[in-house]
């Protein structure tokens, strides 16, 4: 019973006077982190990294952790109030948040995202404290040939994720990936699309476009709508109480995707960004109702809230366990554990047990926390949108500035989020769905360089992707996934046919 | 609102992170010929927090004034992007100030000789060299490979068969330190099949086989090692490391194979640095060298004690880029 003394040892630390204090000022520093359009984990848990030099590294490092999974958990509100992602793993949330926010529902729409946060949070630490030393040969399993397939998954679901015209949907998804080519390839060195401007280099970070597509393009919507008076009265914020069938509804998507959000969240490179997206698909893909979302499904809500929410838990395996980071966000926790004076790895376990599972011990602690402080201040929250509609604007307006500056401090950034919220804007206005483009854009970097670190290491040979197992299942899957549906309208289609 | 302190508290120190650099680059040798600094230095890290940079950076900056060598304040800021270009071009513009330079290591020679960067290290003043750091080739702990020559011999009879992978670019560090030492040992370095990885994959794929040599920093693979998972095969420093398993690592000179690859890492200030200045920040950096204090932090990190004062650094450098430029022009990335 080694795990259950080490979580005895872990919840000394996490349960200690100190333990609880960082626990809680972590999560609440994250909460409000992600709650501001485009401020993420990233910076905040940089700016923290001198802060807390010479701290005791249990304490200091058990509030960065805090900080992370409270902002996935904050992010989701302005997701759903105001259209504007708090962090790139709400993007997905907004598909169904802010469309029920519109029809009246956001008390209820903040709800649901807490409670299927706090249950994909919790069912990922349970995950964790019991398998993260199993797990870690989980989180190596995939070489090269096995993301490609992972992406191509993903990506076949391009055209369920929009309503209408799929040659639209196709389109933005193309330009989606001509827009993630553009930097420095990896593979070669060479300078893609980069006009010889430095800025362009390092190609586009997510955030810039998916504010721009989703927030300003949203602000743009608004200030043409202003006339519309519909959405300026009171009833917006909605009853906050969930029926039993509220709660039927959303059973099913949160306890599925708790479990698909934590092993995403454990290969290294997926992160919560792509597991929500990949976890909106699979509910999107076997759902009765599949029309539904997009409209304000509590479904399409559900999914995604406990994904992300477990695929941040799930991200902590490879680190502690292996000590690669899998995203942007554990890339900087590694650091912050080097300065603290602590290696991440196999041995951390062993070395350091108090830190180990101390942070796994806090995080159960930390979603108690955020469901606690978050439920009470949904009525607040809500009433953002009883903000008059010009202050409204500029504040997002403002905030999206704020947090694409914060990314890499260079102003070249700004313009390039003015360059995509122009270009949200016009998909809007010409019924191009967004959607597509972002999911082109978050699959398609990885995929190409996973395509072609399969080809170098293969001499060009195709067969690597179907030579083993894991990447010819996930091919097939996705080749289930495109020909099902079009069968089933196709016998559909005959059925009516005949009956005629 | 809470949100809205707590926003415009976040936005004044974000901007505050960013400012920190005043336009003041008046020349500031005092009038017997030497320099004392009139305020507080800037330092760029030109990439984000929590990596080489960053950390090397805070951790000069921390013994700086922990020590009072400099009593000036030091700040440290980010300049990220385009693998270090956009911070080069940066400090590039301070011409001539003698408040303001940046950590460095060899991107700062592979990012121009790839043609990323207009500017490289002869384009700025060099201050001080102050650690090296060593390159390590891995193995899964379960390879047939007990040594360097067995898989450069593998690689001159079948250079299709073995993949190496790094997180750098091709023709930037993991790739070249590589090459360097696998042409040194005969292996055609035109037929090397790199791959890179800059998503944190790379030891993901040596770990499940899907490449098979990991090439990278010596401090990567200590982890690794103590556990079981890897074998390091050959490191590229002139000789054994000190340190628990650092010693472990036989060299890649000891098995035959003349050729070392050391990553530096130093400072350098903006182009047309005052002399006093230099002369002033050159003596400083090797007070700091040479402190108890800073050897704690070269142990921390595993970090090796290189102190090269300014003009040795340049010759040093000089020597360096002749070799790499006629490398990269030999495997075809040559500008």
């Amino acid at each position: 019973m080694d795990a259950f003394q080490g979580l005895l040892t872990g919840f000394q630390v996490a349960l200690s006077l100190e333990g609880i204090m960082f626990v809680l000022i972590g999560v609440i520093v994250g909460t409000l982190i992600g709650m501001m359009p485009g401020l993420g984990p990233i910076s905040a848990i940089a700016i923290m990294i001198p802060i807390t030099y010479g701290m005791d590294p249990a304490p200091a490092l058990v509030m960065m952790a805090g900080v992370y999974y409270g902002a996935v958990f904050g992010g989701s509100t302005s997701s759903i109030l105001l259209n504007a992602p708090g962090i790139s793993g709400t993007v997905a949330t907004a598909f169904d948040g802010y469309p029920m926010a519109q029809q009246g529902k956001a008390g209820k729409a903040l709800a649901i995202a807490a409670i299927s946060s706090f249950i994909g949070g919790t069912v990922s630490v349970v995950l964790l404290m019991l398998l993260a030393p199993a797990l870690s040969s989980v989180a190596i399993s995939f070489g090269p040939p096995a993301y490609f397939a992972l992406m191509f998954m993903g990506l076949t679901a391009i055209s369920s994720l929009s309503e209408g015209s799929t040659i639209k949907a196709m389109i933005a998804a193309v330009a989606g990936f001509m827009v993630v080519t553009i930097g420095i390839d990896p593979q070669t060195g060479t300078q893609r699309f980069t006009f010889g401007n430095v800025n362009l280099f390092d190609g586009f970070d997510f955030l810039i476009i998916a504010l721009g597509l989703f927030a300003v393009a949203e602000v743009c919507m608004l200030i043409l709508n202003r006339k519309n008076r519909s959405l300026s009265d009171d009833q917006k914020l909605g009853s906050l109480k969930l029926s039993k069938a509220d709660l039927k509804e959303m059973s099913g998507p949160v306890s599925r995707q708790s479990f698909v959000g934590f092993l995403l969240g454990v290969l290294p490179g997926a992160g919560a960004t792509i597991a929500s997206f990949i976890s909106y698909i699979f509910e999107k893909r076997i759902a009765k109702n599949p029309e539904e979302f997009g409209k304000g499904s509590i479904k399409g809500l559900a999914a995604p809230e406990s994904s992300n929410n477990a695929a941040t838990s799930g991200a902590f395996v490879p680190l502690l366990s292996l000590g690669i980071p899998g995203s942007g966000t554990t890339a900087v926790m590694l650091g912050a554990f080097l300065v603290l004076g602590v290696q991440p790895g196999p041995l951390l376990m062993t070395d350091r047990p108090e830190i180990f599972w101390g942070i796994i011990a806090s995080m159960y602690l930390g979603n108690v926390f955020l469901l606690i402080l978050n439920l009470p201040l949904i009525p607040y929250l809500a009433k953002i949108l009883s903000i008059p509609r010009p202050l409204l604007i500029s504040l997002v307006i403002m905030f999206s500035l704020i947090g694409v500056y914060s990314i890499s401090f260079n102003v070249f950034d700004l313009y390039m989020l003015l360059v995509f919220g122009a270009l949200g804007f016009a998909m809007r206005i010409f019924s191009f769905p967004a959607p597509p483009f972002i999911l082109a854009f978050i699959l398609g970097g990885m995929m190409e360089q996973a395509f072609r670190q399969s080809m170098t290491i293969s001499n060009g040979s195709l067969s690597i992707f179907v030579d083993t197992p894991l990447p010819l299942s996930l091919l097939l899957v996705a080749l289930i996934s495109l020909l099902v549906p079009a069968f089933l309208k196709w016998r559909s289609n005959r059925l009516a046919y005949k009956q005629r | 609102m809470k949100k809205t302190i707590f926003a415009s508290v976040l936005t004044v120190s974000a901007l505050a992170f960013a400012g920190c650099g005043s336009e003041d680059t008046a020349n500031t040798a005092g009038e017997d010929g030497t320099f004392e600094p009139s305020k507080g230095i800037e330092m760029v890290a030109p990439a984000g927090s929590g990596g080489g940079w960053d950390t090397t950076a805070r951790e000069v900056a921390r013994v700086f004034g922990e020590t009072g060598i400099i009593d000036e304040n030091m700040t440290v800021i980010n300049r990220e992007g385009g693998g270090g270009a956009i911070g080069w071009a940066y400090v590039h513009a301070k011409e001539g100030d003698a408040h303001s330079m940046f950590v460095a290591s060899p991107p700062l020679m592979f990012v121009p000789l790839n043609g990323q960067s207009e500017h490289g290290h002869e384009d700025f003043t060099p201050l001080a060299n102050m650690i090296a750091d060593y390159g390590a080739f891995a193995v899964r702990e379960d390879s047939e490979f007990e040594d360097l020559n067995d898989l450069f011999d593998q690689m001159k009879d079948d250079p299709e068969s073995i993949t190496v992978i790094g997180t750098s670019a091709p023709g930037s560090m993991d790739h070249m330190q590589f090459v360097r030492i696998a042409k040194a040992a005969g292996v055609d370095p035109t037929k090397i099949k790199y791959v890179s990885d800059q998503e944190g994959g790379a030891l993901t794929a040596v770990l499940n086989g899907s490449v098979d040599v990991f090439s990278t920093g010596v401090g990567e693979t200590i982890e690794q090692v103590r556990a079981g998972n890897i074998k390091v095969l050959g490191v590229t420093a002139e000789e054994r490391m000190e340190g628990e398993v650092l010693s472990e690592f036989p060299t890649a000179i000891e098995q035959g194979i003349d050729e070392s690859f050391v990553n530096w890492r130093g400072f350098f200030g903006p182009p047309g640095m005052d002399e006093a200045a230099v002369d002033y920040y050159e003596a400083k950096f090797q007070e700091l060298s040479e402190s108890e204090e800073f050897a704690e932090v070269r142990e921390k990190y595993g970090w090796n004690e290189m102190y090269m004062g300014s003009e040795e650094y340049s010759e040093f450098l000089e020597g360096e880029k002749e070799e790499i430029a006629a490398l990269l022009e030999e495997i075809g990335l040559g500008q």
